[in-house]
């Protein structure tokens, strides 16, 4: 995060604080002798512009990251799931980001899906995320901050996404080239297409993190 | 170093050494890390946080010590404190936050505590050679880094006042790191001497808790209530900075009315010059324990007596218990005083923006100045633009040389010279003037990419 922007914040009020809901699970909790704790894989977190939040992650998501060895947490941010609503826009939603965040034992992997991938990006202006993954980004900020310490970004999207003038805006921001998942941008819970993606999001975050 | 020339140093290659894990030390090793720079941290302690730690032997901690910037203006700028604590969190709170900080970034494998850095010592190719002070029965430790960090506090050496017949004194005197515990206060007739935070803190401390409480205190300062119109005070002021510069003026002199009259009433002489040019006085309760009576002021001390104290204006008092709170001195003893810029006895660095040794490209300090806020995200931009320019001096010589001219302009801008009438104020520096020159620093750095 630039200087600049951080003096712009601590000038600016607080957004109203809210009990965050989180969800997690930790590779023990699978109770399969077969899944070891990874200490250098780093923890990752998760959110959505699902209004079902922390609760959309349960399913599936939690369950493969905690398999392969990592801490796997996800947050409800203000109005989603079991989070009370309260003001505040993207700026509020991306604190609760990175206030969960940093609850999470060890530096972690932001991953935002819809809305979330715009707030994880902005946390990631915040906070030094290990690794930043954004999956099919939505009311994704023109000029998103430069994500501080330099983290690797993923960002993966719907084949039928890839062309969009919103996915190549933000492979520009970061220079990066979009992976492509078979199936729809917001059916990514649960099922087939599902699994795909997932598989792409933790071969590259071996590869990384 | 004759005593340790019979042990060859180990060679740390590209490695970057740490001296203290207090805040500062624990910001440094965070963001070299992160500019992939292999850490080793020395910590003469057992425990990590510095003095917020009430393990580490020589805290200066006293009984409900809490801290006087507020949450927001105090948390790590990239690791932010629970936004469910208090606008003031506690000295607890504190040292809970930066064990978090420091298991989050997976600090602690870096930090070797036990280890006193005894000295460092420039070697050939601007690398430096560092002494651990030996655990007893072993011999001296030496390795060599290609820079160094010293992170070592300022807030560790007392700086004693001495007063005529003060060795005499028949009465307890304590400095105000050694009162701990505000039970030694109870039923005593206690003298608080020194105007800084400490000794306002320390006296409301015995407003309630002594038979009777004496401030001496030698001239005015800026006092500052916690809260201003409804916000943490140090918030409020920062606040004016978003404003138009011609209406700040105006603006700070409307929210800072109130505090500067309830001063004057309670006989307190209020600086000319605003309260960012030194460390203001942020606590709410102490001019109300002066109009209450339970704190008397008093001027400077003239003299201690055998039982009796008597302060300058002619009248005495008899204390049970006296308490200095007359500050510190920042000495940095484990390397030569020409490197850090000092010449003569004065144990205040001369640094490049505040930071870098004028001597030494690869030697900086972390946390050495008094802002007047919080201190940590100030270390934590200093540590980053450290961390940013050992990269850059790595990678790339000629830029290297181009950035070093710069930080020496602008260092011009902070002479060192003293702001205010007393050298305490060695260390103060204009938060928001610091700032802008880091953020320069930092731009400079981060513009061109290294090759
Ligand atoms: C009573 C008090 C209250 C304060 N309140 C506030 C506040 O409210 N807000 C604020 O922002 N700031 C406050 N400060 C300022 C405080 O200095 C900073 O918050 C911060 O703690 C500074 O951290 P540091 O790491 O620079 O120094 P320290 O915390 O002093 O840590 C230095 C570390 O270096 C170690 N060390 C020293 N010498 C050696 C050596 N030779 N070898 C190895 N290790 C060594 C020490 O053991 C220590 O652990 C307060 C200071 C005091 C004294
Ligand atoms: N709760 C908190 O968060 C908290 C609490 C305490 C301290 N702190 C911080 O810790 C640092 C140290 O504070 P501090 O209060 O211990 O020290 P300080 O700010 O240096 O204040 C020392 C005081 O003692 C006076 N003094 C010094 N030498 C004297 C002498 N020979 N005779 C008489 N008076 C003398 C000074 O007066 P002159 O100004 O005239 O020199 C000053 O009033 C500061 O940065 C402070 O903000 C924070």
């Amino acid at each position: 995060m630039s200087l600049i922007s951080w003096a712009r914040r601590a000038r600016t009020p607080e957004p109203v604080p809210v009990v965050r809901e989180i969800a997690y699970l930790e590779p023990a909790d699978l109770f399969d002798s077969e899944i070891k704790d990874d200490p250098e894989a780093s923890p990752v977190l998760c959110c959505t512009g699902d209004p079902a939040g922390a609760a959309a992650f349960n399913a599936l998501w939690l369950k493969r990251f905690a398999a392969s060895g990592r801490y796997a947490g996800a947050v409800s941010v203000r109005g989603q799931g079991g989070t009370p609503a309260a003001e505040g826009g993207v700026e509020a939603r991306a604190h609760d980001l990175v206030q969960a965040v940093v609850t999470v034992p060890r530096q972690a992997v932001l991953i935002g899906h819809r809305e979330g991938a715009a707030w994880a990006a902005l946390a990631a202006g915040r906070y030094p995320a290990s690794a930043l993954v954004l999956v099919s980004p939505r009311q994704f900020p023109k000029q998103p901050p430069k994500p501080v310490g330099g983290p690797p970004v993923l960002l993966v999207v719907a084949e039928s996404e890839s062309q969009s003038k919103e996915v190549q805006a933000v492979a520009d921001a970061y220079g990066v080239a979009p992976l492509t998942f078979a199936g729809s941008p917001d059916d990514v819970f649960k099922g087939v297409a599902a699994e795909g993606l997932l598989d792409a999001i933790l071969s590259w975050l071996a590869g990384k993190h | 170093m004759q005593e340790y020339s019979s042990q060859a140093a180990y060679d740390r290659g590209e490695a970057v050494c740490v001296i203290g894990a207090g805040a500062s030390g624990l910001i440094a090793v965070k963001n070299l890390r992160e500019n992939g720079f292999e850490v080793d941290c020395y910590e003469r302690d057992t425990v990590l946080g510095g003095l917020w730690n009430p393990q580490n032997q020589h805290s200066p901690l006293y009984s409900n010590t809490h801290l006087v910037t507020s949450r927001s203006q105090t948390e790590i700028p990239d690791c932010p404190m629970p936004d469910d604590w208090p606008d003031y969190p506690s000295a607890a709170q504190m040292l809970t936050y930066l064990t978090a900080y420091a298991k989050h970034f997976g600090l602690p494998e870096h930090i070797w505590y036990g280890s006193e850095i005894s000295a460092i010592e420039p070697v050939e190719g601007s690398r430096f050679e560092v002494v651990v002070k030996p655990a007893a029965g072993n011999a001296a430790r030496r390795l060599r880094y290609a820079a160094v960090i010293i992170a070592t506090g300022h807030h560790w050496t007392p700086n004693l006042p001495s007063y005529p017949g003060q060795d005499q004194f028949k009465g307890t005197i304590l400095h105000s790191s050694q009162l701990k515990d505000a039970s030694r206060l109870r039923g005593k007739e206690v003298l608080v001497v020194g105007g800084g935070n400490s000794g306002v803190d320390i006296a409301c401390e015995a407003a309630v808790n002594a038979a009777g409480c004496v401030h001496s205190v030698r001239r005015g300062t800026w006092h500052l209530p916690k809260y201003l119109a409804g916000e943490p005070a140090d918030y409020a002021l920062n606040r004016l900075g978003a404003r138009p510069r011609f209406l700040r003026r105006f603006l700070a002199d409307r929210l800072l009315k109130g505090p500067k009259r309830l001063a004057t009433r309670m006989g307190i002489d209020v600086p000319e010059h605003g309260p960012t040019g030194e460390e203001p006085v942020r606590n709410g309760r102490y001019l109300e324990h002066v109009g209450d009576g339970s704190i008397r002021r008093r001027g400077e001390i003239a003299r201690f007596d055998g039982f009796d104290v008597s302060f300058a204006d002619g009248t005495e008092m008899r204390p049970d218990l006296v308490v200095l709170a007359t500050g510190y001195r920042p000495k940095i003893t484990c390397v030569a005083p020409k490197l850090l810029g000092i010449d003569g006895d004065s144990p205040f660095p001369k640094l490049l923006a505040r930071m870098f040794s004028p001597k030494h490209e690869t030697l900086a300090i972390a946390g050495l100045v008094e802002p007047g806020v919080g201190v940590l995200p100030i270390v934590h931009w200093q540590t980053h633009a450290i961390a940013h320019w050992l990269q850059v001096r790595k990678g790339d010589p000629d830029r290297a040389a181009n950035f070093r001219h710069q930080v020496v302009s602008e260092s011009a801008q902070y002479a060192v010279e003293p702001g205010g009438t007393s050298p305490r104020h060695q260390l103060a520096v204009d938060a928001e003037e610091y700032l802008a020159s880091l953020g320069r620093i930092i731009d400079t750095l981060e513009q061109e990419p290294a090759k």
